[in-house]
């Protein structure tokens, strides 16, 4: 038995509405309880702001991709490592950097849980093997299904049941938390070296369109009671005039799910944009936050970029093409077989760009024109808007009016005029920022109930504690002294146990990892359907017998349950 | 006993198709696998124990003290090289890489002297490329150039090209064109639709003229471009620019020869040009079972693909400084560990000799050219034949190799976490 | 006679990689394919022995001709024997030259050598049993 008090710990806790209290924590084993013995450690809080730990709903961390940038990048492995130094392995990279360097710098930022935004379910063995070498954080794989074959057909036969039963033994084979669906429709044609331009637009041969695919799996998600909602990456990312496909897909979003959004939109700034060239780029922030704040049945991530050199990595393989065509610089695509696609370009967001500068405002806009913080959570898509070591950063300008005013000063002059960032008043409180940050997060992926994103009996002992007062700092006044706070916990406790002290990393970690298994009826089960069986021996160039991730690869691995079909 | 949809852990392709027939331990009937793959599971004689080289032959020695020797070795070292790792399990290259790291050690991986090059021109200019099912099921163009799957690779072509029934390519031979590009006539250039016979060295020229005609100035070409007919290069150029979906496969004809990464760099960019007219990927033919394994264990842990330099404190990657053969060749190393591979063979003279020189440590289940070379050498079991463990396939596609028979040996991870674990006071990684 | 030195895989070669003091091994990998015409010019038939010489050493192989390659080409299976004779000059890419090393090939009486004994030439010392 361990057992652990935190002592006058500032709290702000949001999932149990608790704003600032003053209070202290108990732990035993790894569990947050009412009292401990006399015997327990003590940590003396000292007043500092004591949140949840930290819980990234989209980043890209782990998996056949990430290793590929990073593979192809030394210049960036050149630009972040450090020795090996008490348990710290060495590390490498700023942008992508080695799991190590990605556990250790998001443990220092007092973050505790992670979702790998897209595991493309043939490689997933990969993502898993990664997740064990990120020991600091429990992890969830978001499983692409976006050109899923089988899911495509079934869509086509608009069987939702079928749809249900291919993805939930999908998810179950590898080990996956979450339906992804990235540029739905648009993957498979990639591989023909096409795109989609509409989600009205049919798939060449299946015969389905992404407004099909996205409605088919949003109902087989709550026909198998998923913990999470789909998560979309919406059609068309990154062009001019895209914001009206980001509309139209919001509109075929029913609500569905008391306890949770129906659809989680990933990285929307990358879905704002109007006008229709890169001349005339501007931003509909206000129109995607007007829906935003009608439709409660939709959550949002910001997907804020950040002035630096950074890489972007997704499964939307014709945007990174698309992207790498305007900028000339080295590009990556792997393509896989039946389920999806995927592309990686470095790029680098400069102030001295009309383009960057409006994309950079964009995404605080929406932050700020939504009025729940709990529909627009904080995220930079790392790293294809900024690497996560700058979400500090974007708390920073959340919080405070005069920074983004000393910032857009430094700006390329059009931004002004084609965004409305410069008017907003509004400053988010210490309060929106835990909401953005973990409890919007915990709720969004539906792991409240795992211990996940509050400090309530029972919770799992995620903690971080910042070495900031906030009785006495002016987040709009002394926003830098925010933005170190949030860079460097005094404590970042992960199930219990200290594990990184003022950035340093202090014990070797164990971490777990969540993934679905929803129970589906025996008759509707594809893995006794012989057509579905013939089609993936025929098709895939690996035996079904052999796609399916082993036990082995979760050391940790918790099983969320759901009683599905009922 | 029969094992079924066994993965063959011979070379890059990692078949997972195999019927094997299991008697005691032994392997006695492989079906479904090449030529390769038989001798893999049925030909497979072992190291019986550890020896130890003495003043006058070979003495065997048991596996703690083994395992003792290695570690006081590497202890007393001032710069080791730890090499090998593309025939073994992620699971052994992960604790590979913890020695190194804990040691200050270079590690290299075979890639080295493979598709080293290849990751150079990466580095460069990027990789589109696609898992293997995606050729299978749509390309009906494929090009071999600078390798020889016949002999190297036998059946990558049925499992994935010329003779692999697709989704979208229902009648692979009639529907698929196949080029082969090469030095010499081969095996694999007898059954192209197109071969296109290159003077040595001249992949490079060739590479450019074909991306100059594809880029629309087929003006500039002269009639003879090493050794190729001008009229060839356009039609091949039309064959490419024409396909629904192409597909490039190269081997160690572009990394070895002249221009190394840079004529992979144009093979590249001629797949680049080629994706602004249709669809094209382009993909090296990986050797060893898992050399893309070591790979990718490598980037994950240390951010670089092979060839890092643990000496500084941080990891340092510098191929032509930091890659084994030039370590060897500069006599910079004082002592070795060599996994799962044959430096002895594959290395040049100068750079194999090295080894000799210096206590050298073999841990591999077979003996090899490397083995005459060492202080000691400690078998163990052999990846997918009585192990158990993960492999990346050529495309990057993570397999997990079978264990089917049971010989008595300890793991090589197991081997390798006692010597981490005496390096670092027992300390696990 | 000059010559520009290839080496690669093969079946055979790889049948046998994890099988190298074996005589099938020796057979395989100490194998100089020639042009007909070069052995011609040679004044050799198959099985005849050469001795291939680069500024990096020299190593005795058996002759045997191959349609596939021009004149001014051998080629030499990958392992031991090629290596005998390549450079280990990398020209800072980490590989050598295994595909263009410029040789001197001349007839000669010697015998063909076992793995063990160019392993003990460079220092090795033979493990027989097998």
């Amino acid at each position: 038995m361990t057992e652990l008090l935190v002592r006058n710990a500032c709290v702000i806790d949001p999932i149990r509405g608790i704003n600032g209290e003053i209070m202290d924590i108990a732990i035993r084993d790894g569990r947050i309880v009412e009292s401990v013995s006399d015997r327990a450690e003590m940590i003396d809080a000292r007043r500092c702001l004591t949140l949840p730990g930290g819980i990234d709903s989209h980043t890209h961390v782990c998996g056949t991709k990430v290793n590929f940038g990073r593979y192809m990048s030394p210049e960036d492995m050149r630009a972040g490592r450090t020795r090996r130094r008490g348990r710290m392995h060495v590390t490498s990279g700023y942008y992508v950097p080695t799991t190590f360097g990605n556990s250790y710098r998001y443990s220092a930022m007092g973050y505790t849980t992670l979702l790998e935004g897209a595991m493309a379910p043939l490689e997933a063995r990969h993502t898993h093997e990664e997740f064990t070498a990120t020991p600091h954080q429990d992890m969830l794989a978001n499983t692409l299904f976006d050109g899923n074959w089988a899911v495509m057909d079934a869509v086509r036969e608009k069987n939702i049941q079928k749809t249900a039963a291919i993805v939930g033994w999908t998810l179950n084979a590898v080990k996956g938390y979450a339906i992804k669906l990235t540029n739905p429709g648009g993957t498979e044609a990639w591989g023909w070296g096409e795109d989609l331009t509409s989600i009205h637009e049919p798939v060449r041969h299946f015969e389905v369109t992404p407004a099909e695919i996205i409605s088919t799996m949003i109902r087989a998600n709550e026909l198998l009671r998923l913990p999470h909602s789909v998560h979309l990456h919406c059609n068309n990312l990154g062009k001019p005039g895209n914001y009206q496909t980001t509309l139209a897909t919001f509109d075929l979003v029913p609500d569905l799910n008391p306890d949770r959004q129906t659809l989680y939109a990933t990285h929307v700034q990358f879905h704002a944009y109007g006008g229709g060239t890169w001349r005339n780029i501007c931003s509909k922030a206000e129109e995607i936050t007007r829906s935003i704040n009608n439709k409660p049945q939709i959550v949002m991530d910001m997907g804020q970029i950040m002035f630096c050199r950074t890489m972007t990595m997704t499964a939307d393989g014709p945007m990174e093409f698309n992207l790498h065509c305007l900028h000339h610089n080295k590009w990556s695509n792997h393509d896989v077989e039946l389920e999806t696609g995927s592309g990686i370009i470095p790029v680098t967001y400069s102030k001295k760009s009309a383009v960057n500068c409006i994309m950079w405002a964009i995404g605080l806009e929406l932050a700020l024109l939504t009025k729940s913080p709990w529909q627009c959570l904080l995220e930079t898509d790392n790293p294809n808007g900024a690497p996560f070591v700058k979400y500090p950063e974007v708390i920073g300008l959340l919080m405070s009016k005069r920074y983004r005013d000393e910032e857009c000063a430094t700006l390329h002059a059009d931004t002004e005029k084609r965004t409305s960032l410069h008017a907003l008043e509004r400053e988010m409180d210490w309060f929106d920022i835990a909401v953005m940050t973990r409890a919007g997060q915990a709720k969004a992926l539906g792991i409240i109930n795992q211990g996940k994103g509050h400090l309530g009996i029972g919770a799992e002992a995620d903690i971080a504690i910042y070495p900031i007062r906030t009785d006495s700092l002016d987040p709009a006044r002394e926003y830098r002294k925010v933005v170190e706070g949030f860079q460097k916990t005094r404590y970042t406790i992960k199930r219990g146990r200290v594990v990184s002290r003022d950035g340093e990393i202090i014990v070797d970690g164990a971490n777990a990892t969540f993934w679905t298994n929803a129970r589906i009826p025996e008759d509707l089960r594809v893995d006794n359907d012989p057509e579905f069986i013939r089609r993936f021996q025929e098709f895939y160039t690996v035996r079904m017998s052999n796609y399916p991730v082993q036990e082995v690869y979760l050391p940790r691995g918790r099983c969320v349950e759901t009683e599905s079909f009922t | 006993m029969i094992v079924n949809d066994v993965v063959c852990p011979f070379c890059g392709c990692l078949c997972d198709d195999l019927e094997l027939e299991v008697k005691g331990d032994r392997v006695v009937r492989v079906q479904n696998g090449c030529s390769l793959a038989e001798a893999t599971f049925m030909n497979d004689t072992r190291l019986p124990a550890p020896i130890r080289r003495t003043t006058t032959g070979w003495k065997e020695i048991p596996y703690d003290e083994a395992i003792k020797e290695t570690a006081d070795i590497l202890k007393d070292a001032d710069r080791p090289l730890l090499y090998g790792w593309s025939s073994t399990h992620g699971e052994a290259q992960s604790v590979g890489v913890h020695i190194a790291e804990l040691m200050g050690a270079v590690i290299d991986n075979t890639s080295t002297v493979c598709h080293g090059p290849s990751i150079l021109a990466i580095q460069e200019v990027g990789h589109p490329g696609c898992t293997l099912g995606q050729v299978k099921n749509r390309a009906d163009v494929v090009i071999y150039w600078g390798c020889n799957p016949v002999e190297a690779h036998p059946r990558h072509m049925s499992r994935y090209t010329t003779y692999a029934t697709g989704f979208f390519v229902p009648d692979a031979q009639r529907d698929r064109t196949v080029i082969v590009v090469d030095t010499r006539r081969n095996n694999s250039s007898d059954i192209a639709d197109e071969f296109v016979q290159i003077e040595p060295g001249g992949d490079y020229a060739v590479l450019s003229a074909l991306r100059a005609i594809v880029r629309g100035k087929d003006s500039v070409i002269p009639k003879k471009v090493a050794g190729i007919e001008k009229e060839q290069l356009i039609r091949v150029a039309e064959i490419c620019t024409k396909a629904k979906f192409g597909a490039i496969f190269f081997g160690l004809g572009l990394t070895m020869s002249r221009g190394k990464y840079k004529n992979v760099r144009n093979a590249i960019e001629l797949t680049d040009e080629l994706n602004r007219h249709t669809k094209f990927v382009i993909s090296p033919m990986r050797g060893h079972g898992n050399v893309y394994g070591s790979n990718e264990v490598f980037t994950w842990m240390t951010g670089y693909p092979f060839a890092v330099d643990f000496a500084r404190g941080i990891a340092f990657y510098n191929p032509g400084e930091t890659t084994a053969v030039d370590i060897l060749r500069r006599g910079e190393c004082d002592a070795a560990l060599i996994v799962a591979s044959d430096p002895g063979a594959n290395f040049p003279r100068i750079a194999a000799a090295h080894l000799a020189k210096i206590p050298t440590v073999v841990i591999d289940p077979h003996v090899n050219a490397t083995t005459s070379l060492s202080r000691i050498h400690i078998p163990c079991t052999a990846a997918g034949i009585d192990a158990a463990g993960t492999a990346y396939r050529m495309d990057g596609v993570p397999i997990r190799l079978k264990k089917v028979i049971e010989r008595g040996y300890p793991d090589d991870a197991e081997i390798l976490k006692k010597i981490y674990d005496r390096l670092n006071g027992s300390k696990g990684p | 006679m000059k010559c520009i030195l290839n080496t690669g895989r093969s079946v055979p070669q790889g049948v046998s990689v994890e099988h190298k003091g074996s005589e099938e091994y020796r057979t395989v990998a100490s194998v100089c394919f020639l042009n007909s015409v070069d052995m011609m010019v040679l004044g050799i038939e198959t099985e005849a022995r050469v001795r291939i010489a680069s500024p990096s050493g020299h190593v005795v192989l058996t002759a045997r001709s191959a349609d596939g390659l021009k004149q001014g080409e051998i080629f030499v299976t990958i392992g031991p024997y090629a290596n005998h004779i390549i450079s280990s000059e990398t020209h800072g890419t980490g590989m050598p030259d295994f595909k263009s090393q410029c040789v001197n090939v001349e007839v000669t009486e010697e015998p063909v050598r076992s793995v063990g004994e160019l392993m003990e030439e460079i220092g090795g010392l033979r493990y027989d049993r097998q």
